[in-house]
């Protein structure tokens, strides 16, 4: 029993990475419609960051994530406003294949920053945790999991109760509309990815401290973040809550079954995609659209 | 004037490697005559049937696969199964590599192909990814099935000028593509498809079949796919995860096309030939050699994917209809084109 | 219904819903062999949704459609053509890339009596169906050049091309000009002529009273009243529901 309890427990704190993930990527996909191939790099970004301000400056890594938010803000706001918007109005094929060779450019600027190395941020207290009985609760995810919760509740109240985030929903609901109620759609829309680069990069600080970063870790980020949304479902920031912390969830369990081990991550994580795409295609909160 | 050009180009290609046969060596013919200029000669024909095999679904029938590579190891893996494992001779192995592939994708195509726009090309970018990954690490009775990490090895095919007989090979499944590319534009099912891309609800009330013919479509794909990844397998000898399931190929399949230009006959196959010289010069293999300031000899791959990436993203923004639509009926290139792409495009 | 007439068409009870709100409710009427029916009503009325499940792009919650007799509820939308139930969309969907031949090309080589034919039969009953619609001239343009009515035109000629025995018209007149109006009601009786049965949605009264010999009134989901085009058009419920209960005291006093 106690080790069901543990598995819940790590699956929950797992979960908050991929909470922070997931919310920047839905965002940017709800409101913009793009589905942003590069948010793994964002995501790296992040981490790199952090790790180099850990490294340098020895700012304990949970002090560097709104300098993770506010950089990889900047970065996404130029991107969306230099870049992106050239192909709004492209099919969705183009912005695939634009934000894939953004990826490609970022991971390899990296590789040729940093190289291949692998690096970690280890704080003193990352291997301890609380301890109830049998059952541990380590600090660092749990630190980070109410990092990811805090970062979700500032997000939704971003889009719920400034002027710029209702701005943003009107944009979601409505683009032509908006537009003609003034709002200005270049800078909303920069400022949406924005936003979604700057949960990327909070996201890639906590990842900094759960596992070894290397330019091309960021990878396998981007799919989880599709599969977190889609099981939470698209729209709200709570589902995407809700997506995440299940993700976090399978895929603790799905690794302590015998036999099948991590080598599976990504097959996992297809697996469920297509499963709820099949049998409840408007995820777990979500509405059918 | 291009079209000329081109042909000629094309025949050259097909016709010097005939020179490194031993009875025309004294011939001295530039270029082709090289074991290297084969192996790239034969890369590129190999892009070129998988950038072609791509269109058919992605360009004419306009469901953007993102995870084609999946029929290219498939392929590969079937041909290099039976070969390795059960022993059967390449040609007789090698019909079977589009048969499982386009077996496969009839199967993973029914529930995927339901899929509309960013759900369909991530879903299938997913199957190209889970593929690779469920190859290299299934176990069979404690060993890997398929070979796992260390990969499968074929005997050498025994044959007299090898690197000839592959290139000539792949030619013909380059061929073969084509081929059916341009009789599927011609036919009822390419109007079909067509129709789909356009308008999928109208093409059905029209009495088109969609999910017959999207299936059909992504087989037909996945076939072609899949033969190539047969022939590569007895060709490199050495398969596995990393060489018959890279990433990187589902999006040079999709950036040749864009680039040659979807939905034509000969567009993906100019894409494949011009984007796939452009990586072997970056990445340095070929016999022409230079040095770029800067950069070590290290950092080159590097800087090769960063010139790739950046080129994805320029052709997007301002090419987005392809070469051929580029050249077509224009003799210059010309600012106000790409500033018209530019227009249609952006906020 | 007159009598003598076949019944083709058969709607029983068809109820389609959206959430919690019935956007067809209980619709029930007949069409019969060469009729042309209209289905007026005020916006919102169920009307399109009605089109729709007829020709099965969406999924009926309840009732039946019948066909010659047999039910259709729950077909595939391929497959209702087939059977010869042509439609056109309100706002018009081109085959963008495609000239004005080929597009309705498509009709012909997938449509009821299609058969074994290739693109060359299927290019000539395009020309055929062309004709008949009037863009004969216009057959090697790209869509894109068109103008509205002849995109409408082309709709129809699309849909005609199928070889349809029944032909759903969706607001064909949306965004005509009087003198548009007259050319495609030509063009609608020249299709009728050719003994095709016409269910036509239309907002334009003259287009209803000119040409439908019956009209069915759909509001909220329900079929409120149907008969002679003349008829209806006085019944105090009907004009009550396009211009609301005050307008209808006026016009009666």
């Amino acid at each position: 029993m106690a080790d069901f309890v543990q598995l819940v427990i790590l699956g929950l704190l797992a979960g908050g990475v991929y909470v922070a993930v997931g919310v920047g990527f839905g965002l940017v996909w709800g409101v913009l419609n793009i589905v942003n191939l590069a948010h793994g790099a964002l995501v790296i970004i992040g981490s790199y960051i952090t790790w180099q301000l850990f490294t340098t400056l020895h700012l304990d890594p949970f002090l560097t994530l709104p300098v993770d938010a506010v950089a990889l803000f900047v970065l996404g706001y130029a991107l969306q406003r230099g870049v992106i918007n050239r192909i709004i109005r492209a099919p969705l094929l183009f912005t695939f294949l634009l934000t894939f060779g953004l990826n490609l450019v970022a991971i390899n600027v990296l590789l040729f920053i940093f190289g291949s190395d692998f690096r970690s941020v280890t704080p003193a207290y990352s291997g301890q945790g609380l301890e109830f009985g049998s059952v541990v609760i380590p600090y660092v995810p749990l630190i980070s999991l109410g990092v990811a919760i805090l970062l979700s509740a500032a997000l939704a109240f971003i889009l719920n109760r400034t002027r710029i985030g209702l701005a943003i929903n009107a944009i979601a609901a409505d683009r032509d509309a908006a537009q003609l109620v003034g709002i200005d759609l270049r800078h909303a829309y920069a400022v949406t990815f924005g936003l979604g680069a700057a949960c990327a990069g909070v996201a890639g600080g906590l990842i900094a401290m759960s596992q070894a970063i290397t330019p091309t870790a960021g990878e396998p980020y981007t799919l989880q973040a599709f599969v977190v949304v889609i099981l939470g479902g698209l729209g709200r920031v709570s589902a995407t809550v809700v997506g995440g912390l299940a993700f976090g969830l399978v895929e603790v369990f799905a690794q302590s079954i015998p036999g099948s081990g991590s080598v599976f991550a990504n097959a996992i994580a297809f697996g469920l995609m297509v499963l709820v795409l099949v049998t409840r295609p408007q995820g777990l909160l979500g509405r059918l659209r | 004037m291009f079209l000329i050009l081109g042909a000629i180009l094309a025949a050259y290609a097909l016709l010097a490697p005939l020179t490194s046969l031993d009875a025309a060596q004294s011939a001295n013919v530039p270029l082709l005559a090289d074991r290297l200029w084969f192996r790239i000669a034969t890369i590129i024909a190999m892009f070129i049937v998988m950038a072609t095999a791509w269109n058919i679904i992605g360009g004419i029938t306009g469901y953007a696969a993102f995870g084609n590579v999946a029929f290219f190891g498939i392929g590969a893996y079937t041909t290099g199964m039976l070969i390795a494992k059960a022993k059967w001779p390449f040609l007789v192995a090698l019909p079977f590599a589009p048969l499982v592939s386009a077996g496969f994708a009839a199967l993973v195509g029914l529930p995927l192909l339901r899929l509309r726009g960013h759900y369909f090309a991530v879903a299938s970018l997913g199957v190209g990814v889970a593929v690779g990954e469920l190859v290299q690490n299934i176990d069979y009775g404690g060993q890997p099935l398929f070979g796992g990490a260390s990969g499968l090895f074929l005997p050498i095919y025994a044959i007299d000028n090898r690197g000839l007989f592959f290139f000539y090979l792949m030619v013909a499944a380059a061929t073969i593509a084509i081929a059916v590319t341009w009789w599927v534009l011609r036919s009822r099912f390419g109007y079909g498809l067509i129709a789909i891309r356009e308008n999928e609800e109208a093409a059905a009330v029209l009495g088109v079949n969609t999910t017959v013919y999207k299936v059909a479509a992504f087989a037909l794909s996945a076939a072609l796919t899949g033969l190539a990844g047969g022939i590569f397998s007895q060709w490199n000898v050495f398969i596995n995860q990393d060489n018959t399931f890279p990433i990187d190929y589902n999006v040079q399949m999709i950036l040749m096309a864009l680039l040659g230009g979807t939905g034509t006959v000969f567009g993906p196959a100019v894409g494949a030939v011009l984007l796939q010289l452009l990586i072997q010069f970056l990445g340095g293999s070929l016999p022409i050699s230079f040095d770029i300031p800067f950069v070590s000899a290290d950092a080159r791959p590097i800087l090769a994917q960063v010139i790739l990436g950046l080129l994805l993203v320029g052709v997007v923004i301002f090419v987005p209809r392809g070469v051929i639509d580029f050249f077509g009926g224009r003799s210059r290139l010309s600012l106000s084109y790409l500033r018209r792409s530019l227009r249609e495009t952006s906020l | 219904m007159s009598a003598g007439v076949t019944t083709q068409l058969e709607l029983r009870g068809v109820t389609k819903r959206f959430g919690g709100v019935a956007a067809v409710d209980g619709v029930t009427f007949e069409v019969g062999k060469g009729e042309i029916v209209g289905i007026i009503g005020p916006n919102g009325a169920g009307k399109t949704t009605l089109l729709n499940c007829i020709s099965g792009l969406h999924r009926l919650d309840g009732g039946d459609i019948r066909w010659q007799g047999a039910s259709i509820a729950g077909m595939a939308p391929h497959r209702i053509a087939k059977l010869g139930i042509g439609r056109t969309f309100q706002i018009v969907r081109p085959f963008g890339s495609m000239t004005v031949r080929e597009n309705a090309a498509v009709g012909a080589l997938f449509g009821s009596a299609a058969g074994r034919r290739g693109p060359k039969e299927a290019f000539e009953m395009a020309d055929q169906v062309l004709d008949l619609v009037g863009l004969k001239a216009k057959a090697d343009h790209p869509v894109s050049a068109l103008t509205i009515p002849d995109r409408k035109r082309l709709e129809v000629a699309r849909a005609v091309a199928t070889r349809p025995h029944l032909l759903l018209l969706d607001e064909v007149m949306a965004g005509l000009n009087n003198v548009e109006i007259d050319e495609a009601l030509e063009m609608v009786r020249a299709v009728h002529a050719t003994g095709v049965t016409v269910l036509l949605i239309e907002h334009v009264m003259r287009v209803i009273i000119g040409v439908c010999r019956r009209a069915v009134v759909l509001d909220f989901g329900q079929v409120l009243a149907q008969g002679e085009p003349e008829v209806v058009l006085r019944d105090e419920r009907v004009i009550q529901a396009y211009l609301g209960e005050r307008y209808a005291k006026r016009l009666k006093s």
